[in-house]
């Protein structure tokens, strides 16, 4: 049972902190339809990063760079130009996905990716709390990043109910007009809230490669950057309720994964359905949602 | 307060409005502008792909010139690259039609996959069946199926009020899954290493013309596309798709049922993607593959895009992207860059162009 | 009390149009000052330019002694002048406490709630505003709902609020307590410019009222010394009219027959047009005119009534079935409406039309016979473009508006429903337009016609109809329509 908590965290982290970069873009009016992309950018840059410099923290750091670049990208053609979100979201992870695999095989010369190893980091236990009986290794023996993601987590929620800054992305998320009429440039808060958002999203991804795999192939994110999105919607934009679906999303997976070792009759690839399935009748249900951002993807209707 | 006025005003009239040639007045206020912006993209983003290249330490005209010539260099080449613009141009039609009425539909990925499952059972369920019967049974099951996916799609998006990007995206990974599921089931070959379907029945095939190598379903694809640009152009029901796209509330006032249209152009869309799903299947590998068509949904919105919107503009659309998809692989043999740069290039072109062409303004 | 602010000489033109025409304006504090006239007078505007949404071409504005000038909203706010917008800016989704600390500085960094929670609770009490601050907006009846702007505009130390037609989405209760905060900000020393068409209300709370009338100040009284009758006058006062001559409807059958037609914002409202009729449909925009055109045309669903045209009941047909039915709508939104402006003029022209005979021909649409119809239709209506293929986008107003009138009109209906027909075109325009309904008129169509216009509306009715608060205040025959009589029906009941 335990070692089933431990694969759905696991599994959950990276989910997570693209959850989180997501729900930026998205309480500020805009469809994060682009974390595949930015995740994988993340994952690259980070892999790459560590591996020329020897030092993890350097590739985190590449991970928020690769991030926020792709985010910068979405922001320009979608805000400033207001192109279509989830037109714009699609062909950055196309994008991206080009560029990673272009980049990887340039670096190496030519035709073969270049072969990273890294050591996937280790798991820094708390003194004291690790010894708990039953709670304690699980939740307290996390690597580095996934404390980061928990960290966000609470950080985020803080962040938007808390502060003069988060009000002001919620209200450019419901209303840019009020917004504007309050002194607010909404322009500039959404591209803040992509590039900030891509950046998270980039740790993500950094999760997967330093932390997980401890390399990066082409396209490894796999459709998780889309998994963040159905989550956060099922959260219903909530830090908090993002957590609460990674997780279950995780746990769906890990789930999975040990009907495949004990042979039950249930498909594997029904199981898989499940998070979107979720993520589909929980938007059914809610219809047009009161709490989805009121202004989400509707463009700018002036120059600013 | 009148000020949007600008350009012809009250001056005195031509004793009788001139005809303008047909052609010239249909295409012109609408495609003129848009052509040069797509140019302008297309150059942008070569010129960006050649700094990449050169960043690589490789002669990017070198590339560029091994890329045309592995892409249209032979007959066979050609023909490798208009088998790839094939399943690009059907759906890419689709989905060109489906944004110019404003319904932002990217579930192609899902409903190409579909489509394959289609064809790929209604051939294996009756094997005896003979060419080229066969083949356009095949073909009806894979647009059947395409468009019953997109159906899904709509009932949920009218139904429960939806956003229509949220559910066709959603239900592409949801019908992969059930492609998976089929192929691990029902349709699946006993034996094999790895998720497929049993050979189909040689009567399905799509005929390949000699030289070329290029399949029958390039020619499905072309006569689609010109029905679409008549439906769109000539027909009451595109002059409405037309109207909804820029204005609904004009759309309400002429008289359109915006449910109505959604079906109608949902469905079609739908049946376009199936169609790509099956002549893949069909013409390409003779048999359902796991990951036939993996990335084909997002290349359609790709084409689409490029193509202004527009399905006669569409088919050179795709055949660019076709022939830089072909050209790929022998630019990486030759001259050592990879061929992921084409992903590259489309992904940049495709921003450049969404840049420069924002429809609602 | 001393003098807040003074406006002097204000000039403001759009194009060839003087929306302020050398206007000069005063308010002290501790007053409440009602400007008062129709649409197109100008009250708005010269809001506009106090408030720094707009500049002004000419002309002075001092406020607390200093000078006024070039400046933005956020500087008139800093100054003290506050805007109370009829379309409240308010962020529905969020709590009254959330909607005052935006944008606002004071409130922290580090939200400082339960410290503006507080000040709320006080100001809520000193000025009689009663607002919960946890409370959601969207729970919040409309009236509610305003007091928020007023609370934000008093806690930002506002000297002087501007209340742009704020009864406009108000129940009656609510309007009364309106008046009594705005007594309440009087008593606290604050200047209040109360714009309104309404003249109970003026009366009841106002100090002092300025009336405008086309840019220009047409009168300034105190309340206590002028009547009703005379503040109409001086909104509406067309006193050379020539008298019209009388004319008769040609036909004594109804056409077009309302019954009861009720919705939101509307009626419950009842009425009949016969043929070769036109009933003119006057009043201020705002009063439910496009919820009553819009429930006719076919875009709005009432919530019950009756509507036929020519005995065919038509209140749960589309709008397709309308258009057959002889049913012919101009709407007052030509931009995204009437016209989609990047389509062609030929395009435009088959809007309504196109799947019938002459546009199309079995299922494919016939661009020889559109193109020829457009160049007729073009002809006859003097539509002035070089191709049929023109987008309609690039005509000029009057044009744009000849195709919708060579649209509907072409069809020969039985019913025409006019919404602004003539709106913002010049003169010569708004002649053809006028000369075409009554060509319709002569033809035995029963025609409603709208407009805020109340010249362009005695042109061309046989009777007249003044809109207030969402039904008829009064229908009266053209020959014995008394400007007076409906001036006050114009500016509605009393609250």
């Amino acid at each position: 049972m335990i070692d089933f908590l431990a694969a759905a965290i696991r599994i959950a982290s990276p989910l997570l902190l693209a959850a989180l970069g997501g729900i930026l873009s998205e309480r500020a009016g805009v469809f994060a339809v682009g974390l595949e992309g930015m995740m994988l950018m993340g994952a690259f840059a980070a892999a790459v990063g560590a591996w020329a410099t020897d030092n993890a923290l350097v590739g985190v750091v590449l991970a928020l760079i690769g991030g926020a670049g792709i985010g910068l990208v979405v922001a320009i053609v979608t805000a400033r130009f207001r192109a279509d979100n989830m037109v714009t979201g699609l062909t950055s992870n196309i994008l991206a996905a080009g560029l990673t695999s272009y980049l990887l095989r340039v670096m190496a010369g030519g035709g073969r990716p270049i072969a990273i190893h890294l050591a996937p980091l280790a798991a820094w236990p708390i003194p004291g709390l690790v010894d708990l009986p039953g709670v304690g290794p699980l939740l307290f023996a996390l690597p580095p990043l996934t404390y980061l993601a928990i960290l966000g987590c609470v950080a985020l929620d803080l962040l938007l109910r808390r502060t003069q800054w988060g009000l002001t992305l919620r209200a450019v998320g419901e209303n840019p007009e009020a917004a504007f009429a309050a002194g607010i440039e909404p322009m500039r808060v959404r591209v803040v809230a992509i590039v900030v958002g891509g950046a998270i999203a980039g740790l993500g991804g950094a999760v997967l490669s330093l932390q997980q795999v401890g390399t990066f192939t082409d396209g490894m994110t796999g459709g998780r950057g889309y998994l963040a999105l159905a989550s956060l919607i099922v959260a219903r934009w909530n830090p908090f309720g993002a957590a609460v679906a990674c997780l279950a999303f995780g746990a769906a997976e890990a789930f999975e994964l040990r009907l495949q070792g004990f042979g039950v009759p249930v498909s594997s690839y029904v199981v898989q359905m499940a998070p979107y399935l979720i993520a589909l009748a929980v938007l059914a249900g809610l219809g047009r949602s009161s709490r989805m951002p009121a202004s989400i993807g509707q463009p700018l209707p002036w120059e600013r | 307060m009148d000020v949007g006025a600008s350009g012809v005003t009250d001056a005195a009239p031509p004793t009788a409005p001139a005809r303008l040639p047909a052609l010239a007045a249909w295409r012109f206020h609408v495609g003129d502008q848009l052509a040069w912006r797509i140019a302008a993209a297309i150059a942008l983003s070569t010129v960006s792909a050649a700094l990449l290249v050169a960043l690589s330490g490789r002669n990017p005209a070198a590339a560029f010139a091994a890329m045309a010539a592995g892409a249209a260099g032979s007959p066979h080449q050609l023909g490798v690259a208009l088998n790839r613009a094939t399943p690009y141009l059907l759906a890419g039609g689709g989905v060109a039609v489906c944004f110019r009425a404003g319904v932002i539909n990217i579930g192609a990925e899902g409903q190409i996959a579909l489509g394959g499952v289609g064809a790929a059972a209604v051939s294996l369920h009756w094997p005896d069946t003979p060419s080229p019967a066969a083949a356009m049974v095949a073909l009806v099951g894979a647009a059947a199926l395409g468009a019953a996916w997109a159906a899904v799609a709509t009932a949920i998006h009218l139904g429960r009020r939806v956003h229509e990007v949220l559910a066709t995206l959603l239900l592409n990974f949801i019908a992969l899954l059930l492609v998976q599921q089929t192929l691990a089931g029902p349709l699946g070959q006993t034996g094999a290493g790895f998720l497929q379907s049993p050979e189909l029945p040689a009567a399905a095939w799509l005929g390949k013309a000699p030289d070329l190598g290029a399949h029958a379903g390039v020619v499905v694809a072309v006569v689609a596309a010109a029905a679409l640009s008549l439906i769109l152009w000539l027909t009451p029901f595109g002059f409405a798709l037309r109207v909804a796209g820029r204005s609904r509330r004009a759309a309400a006032y002429a008289g359109f049922s915006m449910n109505g249209l959604t079906w109608g152009v949902m469905l079609l869309a739908g049946a376009l993607a199936g169609l790509a799903g099956g002549v893949e299947v069909l013409g390409m590998h003779h048999r359902l593959i796991e990951g036939f068509s993996t990335g084909f949904g997002f290349k359609a919105v790709t084409v689409a895009l490029l193509g202004a919107l527009e399905p006669l503009a569409v088919i050179p659309a795709a055949l660019f992207v076709g022939l830089l998809e072909a050209g790929s692989l022998s630019m990486q043999r030759q001259i050592g860059v990879p061929s992921a740069l084409v992903a590259v290039i489309e992904g940049m072109t495709m921003l450049f162009v969404l840049a420069a062409t924002v429809r609602r303004a | 009390m001393t003098t807040l602010l003074q406006m002097r000489g204000i000039v403001r033109c759009f194009g060839a149009v003087r929306a302020n025409d050398g206007v000069d304006l005063d308010v002290s504090s501790g007053e409440i000052l009602g400007l008062l006239g129709e649409n197109g007078s100008g009250k708005s505007t010269l809001m506009k330019v106090l408030f720094g949404m707009i500049p002004a071409d000419a002309g002075d504005i001092v406020f607390r002694g200093r000078r006024l000038g070039g400046h933005r909203p956020a500087d008139a706010m800093a100054a003290g002048v506050a805007m109370i917008h009829q379309h409240f800016m308010l962020i529905e989704a969020m709590t009254v406490v959330d909607n005052v600390m935006l944008g606002w500085a004071e409130a922290g960094r580090l939200l400082k709630r339960s410290e503006m929670a507080a000040r709320i609770h006080e100001a809520s009490r000193r000025f009689g505003l009663d607002l919960d601050p946890d409370a959601v907006v969207a729970d919040l009846p409309l009236g509610r709902r305003q007091r928020i702007e007023i609370l934000k505009a008093v806690l930002r130390e506002a000297e002087l609020l501007i209340l742009d037609e704020p009864t406009s989405n108000l129940a009656p209760s609510e309007v009364a307590d309106l008046l009594t905060i705005l007594r309440r900000l009087r008593e606290q020393g604050k200047g209040v410019v109360f714009i309104t068409h309404k003249l109970p209300e003026v009366l009841d709370v106002c100090d002092r009222v300025v009336v405008l009338r086309a840019g220009r100040v047409s009168g300034r009284s105190p309340v206590g010394a002028v009547t009703r009758a005379q503040l109409a006058e001086m909104m509406v006062g067309r006193d050379t009219t020539a008298p019209h001559m009388a004319r008769q409807a040609s036909s004594k059958v109804d056409r077009l027959i309302v019954t009861n037609l009720e919705g939101p914002g509307l009626g419950p409202l009842s009425f009949a047009v016969k043929g070769g009729e036109v009933l003119g449909v006057a009043g201020v925009d705002g009063n439910g005119q496009l919820e009553l055109v819009e429930t006719l045309a076919g875009l709005r669903r009432p919530h019950g009534g009756a509507l036929s045209v020519d005995g065919l009941e038509l209140v749960e047909a589309s709008i397709a079935a309308r258009t057959e039915a002889g049913l012919a709508y101009m709407p007052a939104d030509r931009s995204s409406t009437a016209l989609v402006k990047s389509l062609s003029i030929a395009e435009n022209l088959m809007l309504r039309d196109s799947r019938r005979a002459p546009y199309s021909r079995g299922l494919f649409l016939s661009r020889a016979a559109r193109d020829a119809k457009a160049r007729a239709l073009m002809r006859e209506y003097d539509i002035r473009a070089p191709y049929p293929a023109t987008p309609a986008g690039r005509l000029s107003g009057g044009n744009q508006q000849k195709i919708v009138v060579a649209r509907e009109l072409d069809r020969k209906p039985a019913a025409l429903i006019a919404h602004q027909a003539a709106w913002g075109l010049d003169p010569g325009a708004t002649r053809f337009v006028v000369e075409r309904v009554l060509a319709l008129r002569a033809a035995g169509a029963a025609i409603v016609y709208f407009s805020s216009e109340l010249d362009e509306v005695l042109d061309v009715a046989d009777r007249v109809a003044v809109m207030a608060n969402g039904r008829f205040a009064g229908v009266v025959a053209r020959r014995e329509a008394d400007l007076g009589q409906i001036g006050l029906w114009m500016s509605g009941r009393a609250a």
